[in-house]
This record gives C-alpha cells, sequence and structure tokens, in this order.
C-alpha cells in the first residue's frame, strides 16, 4: 500500500484556468488567421492562374480570315482548346445591354476566338501574335498576362500583410503566455524559496514548472488550434451554402500548410510557456543565495 | 567525523540595505556534536544569523564556513548540496498548505529523489513522536500553532541532517511539548552526534539543559555560559 502524494506544485485551478484560457484564446487566433490568410492567398492564386489561362483573340476581317486564324491558333503548341465565338455567343454576351430582342441584323460584331492555353504552358500569347502575323492576319491577341500580373502583385502584397498580422498576433501571443506564465509563478515564490532551502537544485525546482506549463500550453494550444479548425470550417460550410462565389475560398481540404498551422501551434504555445516558466523560475532563484 | 567546524563565522556583517548593521563582527564556531542555545532580545538579530547559517541570506562582509568549506565561493549546486546536510525549523514554519502534514514531513525526502516506500514508516513514526500520529492527513490551515510547529521540526530532522539549525522551535507549544522536543533534538545530538543550534526565548529551557549558550548584543556574539571543555573555543 502507497500513498499517492500531491504533486509539490499545486494545482491552482482559478489562476491556471485563466491562463488556460489566455493561451487557447490567442492559439485560436493565430491558427485561425493563418488559416484564413493561406486560404485567401491559395484562393487568389488558383484565380490568377485561372484567368492567366485564358486568351481572347480578335481577327479584323472576313469570317473566311477568322476560319484561317482558328486553324493557326489550334495548331499552336500550348493551346489546349479553341472555338470562334459566333453570332449566338456575341448575343448571349450582349443581351444585358441590347435586351432579348437580339442584335440588330446590320450591327458588325468583332470576330472572337476564345483560346485556353494548357495548364503549366508559358508564352502562348507571344507565339500566337507571332504566327498570326506571319500568315498576314491582322489580329489583336489579348492573353490577360499584364493584367494577372497587376493582380498577382496584389495579392502578393494581400499575402504578405496577411503573414504580417499572424506573425504580429503570433508574437503578441508569446509575450503574453510569458507574461502570464510569470504572473502565475511569482504567487508560488513561497515553494520555490522552501525548495530551494530545502538543498533541491536549480534544474529540480525549474523543472517541476515546465512540465506543469508544458503540458497548459500544448492542451490550451491544442484546443485553440481545434477551435480555429472547426471555425474555419463552419465559415466554408455557411459561405457554400449560401451558393457564393466559392473560387473565394479553397476545397475545405486540409493541405500540408494548414495541418502544420494547426499542429505547430500548441507546439509553440507549450514551448512558449515552458520557456517564459523556466526563464522565470531561473531568474527568481538567481536573486536567492 | 573530523574535528573540523560544522560552522564557522569569521567577523560576519549584515545589513538589510542601508542603515545600521544588524550583525557586525560576529564570530563564532560549532563543533561537530555541540549543542548551542542562541539568545538575545527580540530584534537583537538571533533570525539573521540562523539566516546566514542555513544559507538563506549572504553575508555583507566577513566568512561563512560550513562543513569546512568557505560557502562564499561555493556554485548554486553545491550550496545545494551542503544545504541538504541542515535541516532548518523556521520561525514562522513555512509549510507548504497544499499538501499534508505527512506529506510536508516528507518534502525532504522527495527532494533527494527518495522513493515513497523507502520513508513510510520513518515519517509516520516521527509524526507519532511528535504527537501527531492521528493527524497525518491534516493540510496546515487544520492545525494549531504548536501543531504547525511540531510538523516543521519533524521535517528538519527526518533526513538525520548533520546539523540542525531550529529558530524559536518551542515558542508555540506549552512547557511539556517543549520539553518532549528539545528531547527529540537531544536524542539526534546524543545518538546521531548531530550539531544543534536552537534560537530561543525559553530561558527556562535553556537553563534545563546543560548546552552551549550564545548571546547576541549589539550585533556581536559573546559566550555566555560554556561548558568548561569548550571555552577555548572562543575564536579570537
Ligand atoms: N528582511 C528584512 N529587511 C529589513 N530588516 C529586517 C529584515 N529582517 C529582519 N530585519 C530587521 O533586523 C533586525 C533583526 O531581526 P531578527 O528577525 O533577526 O531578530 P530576532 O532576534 O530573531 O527577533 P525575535 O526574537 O523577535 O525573533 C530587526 O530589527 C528587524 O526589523
Ligand atoms: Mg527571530
Amino acid at each position: 500500500m502507497s500513498r499517492h502524494l500531491a504533486p509539490l506544485l499545486p494545482r491552482e485551478d482559478a489562476r491556471e484556468a485563466a491562463l488556460f484560457f489566455v493561451v487557447c484564446a490567442l492559439c485560436f487566433l493565430a491558427a485561425f488567421s493563418g488559416l484564413v490568410s493561406r486560404a485567401a492567398y491559395a484562393a487568389a492564386g488558383a484565380w490568377t492562374s485561372e484567368v492567366t489561362g485564358q486568351l481572347t483573340i480578335r481577327v479584323r476581317g472576313s469570317d473566311a480570315d477568322t476560319a484561317r486564324a482558328l486553324a493557326i491558333v489550334q495548331a499552336t503548341p500550348g493551346v489546349a482548346a479553341a472555338r470562334a465565338l459566333d453570332r449566338a455567343d456575341a448575343e448571349e454576351l450582349l443581351q444585358p445591354w441590347l435586351g432579348a430582342g437580339g442584335i440588330p441584323a446590320d450591327l458588325p460584331l468583332p470576330h472572337l476566338i476564345a483560346a485556353e492555353a494548357a495548364p503549366g504552358a508559358t508564352g502562348v500569347g507571344d507565339r500566337l501574335t507571332a504566327a498570326l502575323q506571319r500568315a498576314e492576319l491582322k489580329t489583336t491577341v489579348d492573353d490577360h498576362v499584364v493584367w494577372s500580373a497587376d493582380a498577382r502583385r496584389a495579392t502578393d502584397t494581400i499575402g504578405l500583410i496577411a503573414l504580417s498580422a499572424v506573425a504580429l498576433l503570433g508574437a503578441t501571443g508569446i509575450a503574453v503566455i510569458a507574461f502570464a506564465t510569470h504572473a502565475t509563478l511569482l504567487a508560488r515564490r513561497d515553494i520555490v524559496e522552501l525548495l530551494h532551502l530545502t538543498g533541491a537544485k536549480d534544474s529540480f525546482i525549474a523543472g517541476l514548472f515546465e512540465r506543469r506549463f508544458l503540458m497548459l500550453g500544448v492542451q490550451a494550444g491544442a484546443l485553440g488550434a481545434l477551435f480555429a479548425f472547426g471555425a474555419a470550417a463552419f465559415i466554408l460550410f455557411a459561405v457554400r451554402q449560401g451558393d457564393a462565389q466559392t473560387w473565394l475560398l479553397p476545397q475545405l481540404s486540409l493541405s500540408l500548410a494548414d495541418g502544420l498551422i494547426l499542429g505547430l501551434s500548441p507546439l509553440i504555445a507549450g514551448a512558449v510557456s515552458m520557456l517564459a516558466a523556466k526563464v522565470t523560475v531561473m531568474r527568481s532563484l538567481s536573486d536567492m543565495v | 567525523m573530523s574535528d573540523e567546524p560544522v560552522l564557522r563565522f569569521d567577523r560576519v556583517g549584515l545589513s538589510y540595505g542601508p542603515g545600521a548593521d544588524i550583525l557586525a563582527d560576529a564570530s563564532l564556531v560549532l563543533r561537530p556534536g555541540s549543542m548551542t542555545f542562541l539568545t538575545g532580545p527580540s530584534g537583537a538579530g538571533k533570525s539573521t544569523l540562523l539566516k546566514l547559517a542555513f544559507l538563506a541570506l549572504r553575508p555583507t562582509a566577513g566568512r561563512i564556513s560550513l562543513f569546512g568549506l568557505d560557502t562564499g565561493r561555493l556554485k548554486p549546486d553545491a550550496l545545494a548540496s551542503l544545504r541538504r546536510r541542515i535541516g532548518v525549523v523556521f520561525q514562522e514554519f513555512r509549510l507548504l498548505d497544499h499538501l499534508s502534514a505527512y506529506e510536508n514531513v516528507a518534502l525532504p525526502l522527495r527532494v533527494m529523489g527518495r522513493p515513497e516506500a523507502s520513508y513510510r514508516k520513518d515519517v509516520t513514526e516521527l509524526l507519532t513522536w511528535v504527537g501527531l500520529g492521528d493527524r497525518l492527513d491534516a493540510r496546515p490551515e487544520t492545525l494549531s500553532g504548536g501543531e504547525k510547529q511540531r510538523v516543521a521540526i519533524a521535517r528538519a530532522v527526518v533526513v538525520k541532517p548533520d546539523l540542525i539549525i531550529a529558530d524559536e522551535p518551542t515558542g508555540n507549544v506549552d512547557e511539556e511539548m517543549g520539553e518532549r522536543l528539545f528531547r527529540l533534538f537531544r536524542e539526534l545530538n546524543k545518538r546521531l552526534n548531530t550539531t544543534v543550534l536552537i534560537a530561543t526565548h525559553d530561558m527556562a529551557l535553556v537553563r534545563r539543559a546543560n548546552a552551549d549558550v550564545l548571546r547576541l548584543a549589539d550585533g556581536m556574539v559573546v559566550r555566555a555560559q560554556a561548558p568548561p571543555a569548550l571555552q577555548q573555543d572562543t575564536p579570537a
């Protein structure tokens, strides 16, 4: 029969609950903003690459010229598909402006070819321009490159801002966790002092606090990350239900980056709590003889 | 054991920040196996001297040696090893309120990494000896002042230290219990050759005990009464 010994460090429910809440909330915020900014970044990336794949060729000439141009476009390497837009397409496109009555028969319509570049193909626009020029066709190739470069720059900037926000939140979290841990520890200076005078080595005393705060940080951090995942999933679900433009949000699939964000935040929270505990205890021990 | 002094103060001075020195030029020597009382009026600096001796304070002047080692030159881990050889009864007890009486007494053994099974019998017997055999699981807050004091004494002696330093260990108990507790120190002193230093106001106890008596006055240690064989130990 062995007695069950109470831990040398008492469980202080009220104080530790407050610290648990702080760590949990900070982890939630950090992980959530990490998830959201990654999602926004991924969506913007997918969107611009989608746009980059679209090319429009305007042909100034007869129907025969358009047919000749279409053949050249289809034969150009890197083009996955191309088709000429006929009168019905044009009517559909212009319907919002001209009404359901259709286009007046005498209105000249531009000859347009819609092409789609193969995924990953580059320089398709330039090749098309060169090939059509060689065939002495008067065409304009709009490959959205200039426009999508602007869009790419914009998403890069947004991504950078989001990343900075996550970094700032993370740093704030680390500081607050360290501060809260410090405050919790100062309240138990009596135990530190008594153990010290009883002949406990510094590493023994620090170890008691390190283990406690590592566990607290990891548990609170894991709960916060779980909430962040839940919140992100809920928002995605709500948006999908509302049939909004889903390209703004990525598919609900855990990417490696998401897993990293969710998995790392509790570990970081635990490590920070543990380190803060160690530094605080060691500092208060160094004040003693 | 060698004849090396267990505790030695060489012209020790101490002041808490700016202001008058609490101790000035205090010198003393405790031989192995000696039993010494430290007396003096309230506020004379008895607790301060004991704190220096059990390494809770650093002197502002002079030198303190424990077991032949100059404490001013030791690294933290070496100081920790010295502290394990000293059992301290604090004037304000310093029991941990989240631990039971039993766990408080067992604390130094836990710090040493001893498994619970190896000391259960000793701790229980010791608490029974100080009259708390039926209060093993009591929290300090449910104990009277004298009961707390007895737990603190049990904790100080449980590791059978080489040096016991007790600050007013009988200050909160009646005469009979005071006598009983003093006998505990006496037993350890006689049987295990434990060196004992006790600060006390209890002059009746001092008179009854045949022991060395030091008096603190004006920050200096004065030998008040000593068995003849020890008289020449008074440092210059
Ligand atoms: N931490 C401290 N800071 C400043 N002054 C202190 C401190 N501790 C004690 N003193 C002062 O040092 C003096 C000696 O105190 P000490 O506790 O050593 O006296 P004492 O002889 O043990 O008294 P008592 O018999 O009442 O226990 C007192 O004047 C006290 O006010
Ligand atoms: Mg005192």
